[in-house]
């Protein structure tokens, strides 16, 4: 890992236009300014991990029962009327269905 | 043309190229650039984001208006602007859903909503107070039916007899 250090109002540039500026240090705390392409996406890491953890967890929960599972949780609630039968979850989108 | 998916999950499944969405950051963590929305039970509120490029990765997502009330989500003014949303523009909100063994381990992450207009999705972190990574789906539901003791009993018998998923 590369080290660098750098005092209040220095800057590291990344590549040619990302800027990381230190804004102020505070005893353990370290106020950092970023300055980045709309494009780049910007995550404080305990943020970006834990979406990246539910993600996979989305991804490979329960194995392959998952969609039966899901499916009998599903049409439970329905009877249930909870939700609306007669709406589709998202208006506007057409999701293809598996072939059977 | 039809496009057709050869998924891990699910098998032969065709996409129309019209519902192809564009991913253009993937999603977090994750990747992908290419998803359509795949139904296994139409009009359901889960439907199945499915990776074009890779068949071995779909993700369960649900409309999070169906199982939390007053859900919205709040962009940073970057956000908002990298993918050029504002307030008039329909947009189509998905949370990811965590499956478990008992629909009280279900769980959808609110603080990471997958938005989806004009064929284009991006995963986002939402601002909004309150939101939770692990939110249980079904708590409001349950809560609904005073205390949700029989929907638990239901959905717990139906989990254990569950169908094929080979039918899907």
């Amino acid at each position: 890992m590369l080290n660098i250090t750098r005092r209040r109002g220095e800057r590291i540039v990344f590549g040619d236009d990302i800027f990381v500026s230190v804004l102020e240090v505070s005893g353990q705390t370290v106020r950092l300014g970023i300055d980045a392409p709309r494009s780049v996406r910007i995550y404080r890491e305990e943020i970006w991990l834990a979406v990246k953890r539910e993600n996979e967890a989305a991804a490979g929960a329960a194995g392959a029962d998952m969609p039966a599972a899901l499916r009998t949780a599903v049409a439970d609630l329905r009877r249930t009327a909870v939700s609306d039968p007669g709406t589709s979850p998202a208006p506007g989108i057409n999701p293809a269905t598996p072939r059977s | 043309m039809v496009m057709a998916i050869e998924s891990s999950r699910f098998g032969h499944v065709e996409i129309d190229p019209e519902t192809v969405i564009e991913f253009p950051d993937g999603l977090i963590g994750l990747g992908g650039r290419r998803f359509a929305l795949v139904a296994t039970d139409t009009g359901g509120p889960i439907v199945w984001l499915h990776c074009i490029d890779d068949p071995t990765l779909s993700l369960p997502v649900t409309d999070p208006h169906r199982f939390f009330s007053g859900y919205r989500v709040e962009l940073t003014d970057e956000d908002a602007e990298r993918l050029g949303v504002d307030e008039s523009a329909p947009v189509d909100v998905f949370v990811t859903v965590v499956a478990g063994s008992q629909p009280s381990d279900f769980t959808a992450n609110q603080k990471a909503p997958i938005l989806i207009r004009d064929g284009r999705g991006h995963q986002v972190i939402n601002q909004a107070p309150g939101c939770d990574f692990r939110a249980p789906l079904f708590a409001e539901v349950q809560a609904g039916l005073g205390g949700g003791a029989p929907l638990f009993a239901e959905v717990q018998a139906g989990l254990g007899g569950g169908e094929d998923p080979a039918e899907c």
